[in-house]
């Protein structure tokens, strides 16, 4: 549950990007520091990397006010996607309101992304989350390079998933925004009543995407 | 892990900063400025001891989105920016610090826990084979014991499958001259009474000077033993039969107890009166059985038991279940066993008796009969006296 403080009138997500190491997830928060059109975006926080890869996390703060005076934070993460990180993988999971699943399209990764999601589900019960109620996205990244799995074949192994599949080259930013942008909505579904955004805040679905730095299509 | 604040939590000024710290950097950028420059908490509250500068302006220190603090100071904004800018470098990397700390110290948390838990599984584990390891020899030894057993069950019932093979053969073969041997002397008998007739015909002088008379009278006899004879051949092929078990009758359920008052019937007909044949029946479950076959292993073990007492002896049969099993013990006041002999009892044609009044096969009939009803039958001669065969039957 986003976390309110009624002291500051500031309502926190904090949403978070998992997915088999080196699918790009810290990528996707770098193109979305450049791409979002949030109203108050801060510094993109790199932790220690061994060799280019991410050892802790990725931060990247977006927000905006709203007219009632209420300040949503968004807080990205990214998670260290190596499989001996799973401590700090866990813990960096605590307390998320939603996720990205960012997935490596090459057809060599398939496995990769196989235990990942697995990894996810199983961590997400660990820190006492509920998968089933959990807003995620799935995002099939580098979709740029060859050999890699046809939007088609995605779509019918994944025919019977609840999940939005988005479709991404995080490199050049490309569908960046737009999985940013699902999960928004994922959010917002998910939170909007229980948070009285609608009745207290006077926001609705769109702006509220539109503010936080996604983009309505 | 509950009570623990998250590492992804806000930290405040005072929390990245200490008073001593706040002072120490105000005093130097007092001194980089040339005028004094304060810092304030982010509800604009003065942090250490730098007094709020008067008609100052201020410059937010943002480590994120939102202000954690403000340095104030009257000089040009521009160099204001710059000395925030210089001290939110240091409160960032202070932060970074605490949160990749915390995280570590959650993650680290986390991991000992697994493994605590992974700890406590390959313990079980260990106890488990510990203690497989310190029986494995005593099961071992309890198996190889089984099997031995087995084996030489195996072994018997080979052996006596042969034997009863041969038995049968031998009976069948046997019972054919039988037939025609007893049906000739019986008209043998007959013709013998119409040669007696010629008495009448015969002048006496003739009649004795040929001694027909003794001729007569001992050509009964002959005929009498000769019929005697017979009959001990054809009980020893029937006990042969017996013992190969060729005609296989129906199983029924039966009441055991009813099966021996029947059998006790006809032996108290058998019996000499000097010997008491008592019984002690408990109520017993229905047994599913070859009562016939059942009747003739009962039948064995009692004969011998009257045989072994002699005149005032007492055969006593009781009848005991405990809901799995049903036991019949048939106890008498003989001599009881020799212990040299004891170990041959059930084995085929061993008898103690003279030639030509036990054929050897009452007990292995009846010990076949027991086994083939899956039971026991076992034979104890008690210190004081007599013997005791007890024969158990699953139910």
């Amino acid at each position: 549950m986003p976390e309110f403080e009624r002291e500051t009138n500031r309502l926190t997500f904090k949403l978070v990007y998992y997915g088999p190491a080196q699918g790009g997830k810290t990528t996707n928060l770098m193109q979305l520091h450049e791409l979002a059109g949030a109203q108050m975006k801060g510094e993109l926080m790199t932790l220690e990397t061994q060799h280019d890869r991410t050892l802790f996390f990725d931060l990247l703060p977006l927000g905006f006010r709203t007219a009632s005076g209420l300040t949503i934070r968004l807080r990205l993460f990214t998670v260290p996607g190596q499989v001996a990180h799973d401590g700090t993988r866990k813990a960096v999971l605590s307390r998320a309101d939603g996720v990205v699943f960012v997935a490596d399209s090459q057809r060599t990764q398939a496995t990769n992304n196989g235990e990942s999601f697995q990894n996810l589900s199983e961590n997400v019960a660990r820190v006492g989350l509920d998968f089933e109620r959990l807003p995620l996205v799935v995002q099939f990244n580098k979709r740029d390079l060859r050999d890699i799995l046809s939007v088609e074949d995605i779509h019918e192994r994944y025919a019977g998933a609840p999940w939005p599949l988005l479709f991404a080259s995080a490199i050049d930013g490309r569908g960046v925004r737009e999985t940013f942008t699902e999960l928004l909505h994922g959010v917002w579904r998910r939170y909007a009543d229980d948070l009285g955004l609608v009745t207290e805040h006077g926001l609705d679905e769109a702006s509220f995407v539109t503010a936080a730095g996604g983009e309505a299509t | 892990m509950t009570d623990m604040v998250g590492f992804d939590r806000d930290f405040s000024l005072g929390e990245l900063l200490s008073t001593r710290d706040a002072d120490e950097l105000c005093r130097t950028l007092t001194a980089l400025l040339g005028t004094p420059v304060a810092m304030l908490d982010e509800r604009c509250n003065a942090f250490g001891s730098a007094a709020h500068v008067v008609g100052g302006c201020r410059t937010p220190l943002v480590l994120e989105l939102e202000p954690v603090g403000f340095l104030e100071a009257d000089c040009p904004q521009d160099s204001l920016s710059g000395a925030a800018r210089t001290v939110r470098w240091g409160l960032l990397s202070r932060a970074r610090l605490r949160m990749v700390s915390d995280l570590h110290l959650e993650a680290v948390r986390a991991d000992y826990a697994k493994l605590q838990q992974q700890n406590e599984a390959l313990k079980a584990s260990e106890a488990k084979y510990r203690e497989l390891a310190a029986t494995l020899d005593a099961k071992v030894k309890e198996q190889i014991k089984i099997i031995d057993e087995r084996q030489l069950q195996l072994y018997q019932a080979e052996r006596l499958a042969s034997i009863g093979q041969l038995a049968a053969g031998v009976a069948h073969e046997i019972n054919n001259p039988l037939g025609f041997i007893s049906s000739n002397l019986s008209a043998a008998e007959r013709y013998l009474q119409s040669l007696e007739d010629l008495r009448s015909v015969v002048p006496s002088t003739d009649w004795q000077a040929r001694d027909l008379d003794f001729l007569f009278k001992d050509f009964v006899e002959l005929l009498k033993d000769s019929r005697v004879g017979i009959d001990r051949i054809a009980r020893i092929v029937k006990d042969l039969k017996g013992f190969s078990s060729v005609d296989q009758p129906e199983e029924q359920v039966v009441d055991l107890n009813a099966q021996l008052e029947t059998l006790l019937t006809v032996l108290v007909g058998q019996k000499p009166p000097s010997i008491t044949l008592s019984t002690d029946f408990a109520p017993l479950p229905p047994l599913l059985c070859l009562p016939g076959h059942l009747n003739q292993a009962f039948l064995n073990i009692l004969q011998n038991a009257l045989l072994a007492v002699g005149d005032g002896g007492i055969v006593t049969v009781h009848t005991r279940t405990d809901g799995t099993s049903i036991s019949v013990e048939v106890t008498d006041t003989g001599p009881g066993i020799p212990d040299e002999i004891r170990a041959r009892i059930f084995d085929p044609f061993f008898t103690t008796r003279g030639v030509g009044s036990g054929t050897g096969l009452g007990l292995t009939v009846a010990r076949d009969i027991i086994l083939a009803h899956s039971g026991t039958v076992t034979v104890i001669c008690p210190p004081h006296g007599g013997t005791r065969v007890t024969v158990n039957l699953p139910v």
